[in-house]
């Protein structure tokens, strides 16, 4: 008889998913690659936006694009866990795990974990790169806490978000579904200039875009002046109560046509 | 007939419709006792799979209703997975994993204690000759060794019932004959009940206890191997002469034995009213008439007769079979040239 609880089965697929993107480059690299691309693009190439009028991000703008880059891997991180939740309803193992799950949510938390290990690996390797590169870090060790908290909680909306996604459409094929949205809401935020700086139907719909709550509170914590922090913990919080249903939603299709 | 024991699988008028589609499943019932072989037997398309889904708890009926292991599928899935183990069409492996990975995952995702992991894999990989490619990825590993891994993995939780779809496809003469004497072995030792589909004849009468045999969705006969081909009637013999002017009191000798029969175009064929007792007495009568005799042969019902007078057609895919189940059913008691019987 098996013996196998949601915890069992949360540990065992999570193990799986970090040994294979450990052990094969190919599928960890690409999150680690991206952000450090942004990174170097925006805070490198884009520098001199730090010197506009009313620009007055007191950390400078390496420490604004970090938060922005370090929110956005977050969320792709999430992006690149639906793509392999897919991959596994293709190739069938996704089949084994569900006969072997007695409580199959388990098999939700198990991306999840992976999920987060991949995005702690990408946040480390980040965040050395952007002290290299002469970030500033004004906000103290609580702020700091905030901030890697609020992408953690980021992390995992996006991961029930692409895992709602790809047991729905159980194929790789999903795999623009689970992007495109993240991608949009993102890029549809403050991402070069504060949100005062934008001007006309961005600055609309950035206004009313949750991403920008996110990211603005992101930002208060590394320059040591939080703000909107209770309304951004609150965005992020209700994603993932949102998104946990979309999960959950889609462990039910999964189930129902397995 | 239905064994009077508590089924370990026990499924009433249980039906699969997809959308838009036939009903894949059409109100089946089945009973299978603790510790049986039942086999599953079809062509492809019958229903076998979807059959197997609904059972394993991967696929919700439409309607009706099955327990297994004492669980219905649908209210008490949790239970049932933790009572079954299986090994389905496409061995679902992680081709980035090792075969011992592989036991790892499978013996964590059952939830066995940490200290037992190990010692079970490795017991599992030496049980399916496996352990020294059991560091190789999954990957490169051959058709049979996946079915294999595939079994083992299914065995690591010591499960009570065992569903095994279509286990032996694709797979060579040994590893067929591997697999079977490992799947007898669990029903027979471990007491283990097996629900095997197969669309392969000689498999079902090998292995199984008793046969379904499915079509359209539907059980179109079900009892032992033995059962099912005596509802079918008696053996046939066909005799082929040596000399084909001999047809005409070949014809008359076998006459004496049985009916005619459909032969190959130089032989005559009966189909022995005393069954396979009367074959001794046919070779002496030909014998005494002084019949040179090629090529006689007797041939016991198959379970493709049994599907053919059910169905109106015979079993489709029976032809992929690597050794056709000819080798079981038909039994060449002689192939003499020019040797008088």
């Amino acid at each position: 008889m098996s013996r196998a609880s949601s915890r069992s089965v949360a540990l065992a697929v999570a193990w799986r998913a970090i040994h294979n993107f450990l052990t094969n480059p190919a599928f960890l690299v690409p999150s680690i690659v991206f952000p450090l691309f942004f990174f170097t693009a925006f805070a490198g190439g884009l520098s001199t936006i730090g010197n506009v009028p009313n620009f007055d991000f007191r950390s400078g703008y390496t420490a604004f694009q970090f938060v922005f880059v370090l929110l956005q891997s977050a969320a792709f991180g999430g992006v690149f866990t639906g793509f392999a939740v897919a991959a596994d309803f293709e190739g069938g193992v996704a089949r084994r795990i569900m006969l072997a799950a007695p409580r199959r949510g388990g098999i939700v938390v198990g991306y999840a974990l992976a999920a987060l290990t991949r995005a702690l690996i990408t946040w480390a390797l980040l965040t050395i790169v952007a002290l290299i590169a002469g970030m500033r870090i004004d906000g103290d060790g609580v702020d700091l806490f905030g901030l890697y908290g609020l992408a953690l909680i980021v992390n995992v909306a996006a991961t029930l978000w692409a895992t709602g996604v790809a047991m729905r459409i159980r194929s790789i094929q999903g795999g623009p579904l689970m992007q495109i949205p993240v991608f949009l809401i993102l890029f549809l935020a403050p991402v070069y200039v504060p949100l005062k700086l934008l001007t006309g139907w961005i600055h609309a719909v950035a206004s009313v875009n949750p991403a920008t709550a996110l990211i603005q509170a992101a930002r208060g914590f590394i320059s040591g002046s939080p703000a909107h922090v209770a309304l951004a913990f609150a965005v992020a919080v209700g994603l993932v109560a949102l998104f946990a249903l979309w999960a959950r939603g889609g462990l039910r299709r999964a189930e129902a046509s397995s | 007939m239905i064994p009077s024991r508590p089924a370990s699988i026990e499924a009433s008028a249980l039906v699969r419709e997809f959308k838009k589609g036939p009903r894949a499943v059409d109100g089946i019932d089945l009973h299978v006792a603790p510790g049986e072989i039942y086999g599953f037997l079809g062509p492809n398309g019958a229903g076998k799979s979807t059959t197997t889904l609904m059972l394993t708890t991967l696929l919700p009926p439409t309607a009706g209703s099955a327990r297994v292991a004492g669980y219905d599928v649908v209210r008490e899935g949790p239970a049932v997975r933790a009572a079954i183990g299986a090994a389905l069409q496409e061995a679902a492996l992680d081709p980035l994993l090792t075969g011992r990975e592989h036991m790892r995952l499978q013996t964590a995702l059952h939830g066995l204690p940490r200290a037992e992991r190990a010692a079970r894999g490795e017991e599992l990989l030496e049980r399916i000759g496996l352990r020294e490619a059991a560091d190789r990825k999954v990957g490169g590993y051959s058709g049979g060794m996946k079915r294999r891994l595939d079994l083992a993995l299914a065995l690591v939780h010591r499960p009570r019932i065992l569903f095994l779809d279509e286990p032996t496809t694709g797979l060579d003469i040994q590893s067929r004959a591997a697999l079977w004497q490992e799947v007898s072995r669990l029903a027979a030792d471990d007491g283990v009940t097996v629900f095997l589909t197969t669309q392969y004849l000689e498999e079902a009468d090998v292995l199984a206890d008793r046969v379904g045999i499915i079509d359209h969705g539907r059980i179109v006969a079900e009892g032992t191997p033995a059962q099912l081909k005596s509802q079918i009637g008696r053996p046939s013999v066909e005799v082929v002469p040596l000399d084909a002017g001999q047809r005409g009191p070949l014809a008359a000798v076998l006459a004496r034995f049985g009916e005619p029969t459909g032969a190959s175009p130089n032989g005559v064929a009966v189909r022995l009213r005393g069954g396979e007792r009367d074959l001794a007495e046919v070779v002496r009568a030909l014998d005494a008439e002084h019949i040179a005799v090629e090529h006689i042969q007797l041939h016991a019902p198959s379970l493709d007769d049994v599907f053919l007078a059910k169905t109106g057609r015979s079993l489709e895919g029976a032809g992929d079979q690597p050794q056709p189940e000819e080798a079981a059913n038909r039994e060449p008691i002689a192939a003499h040239s020019g040797a008088t019987a």
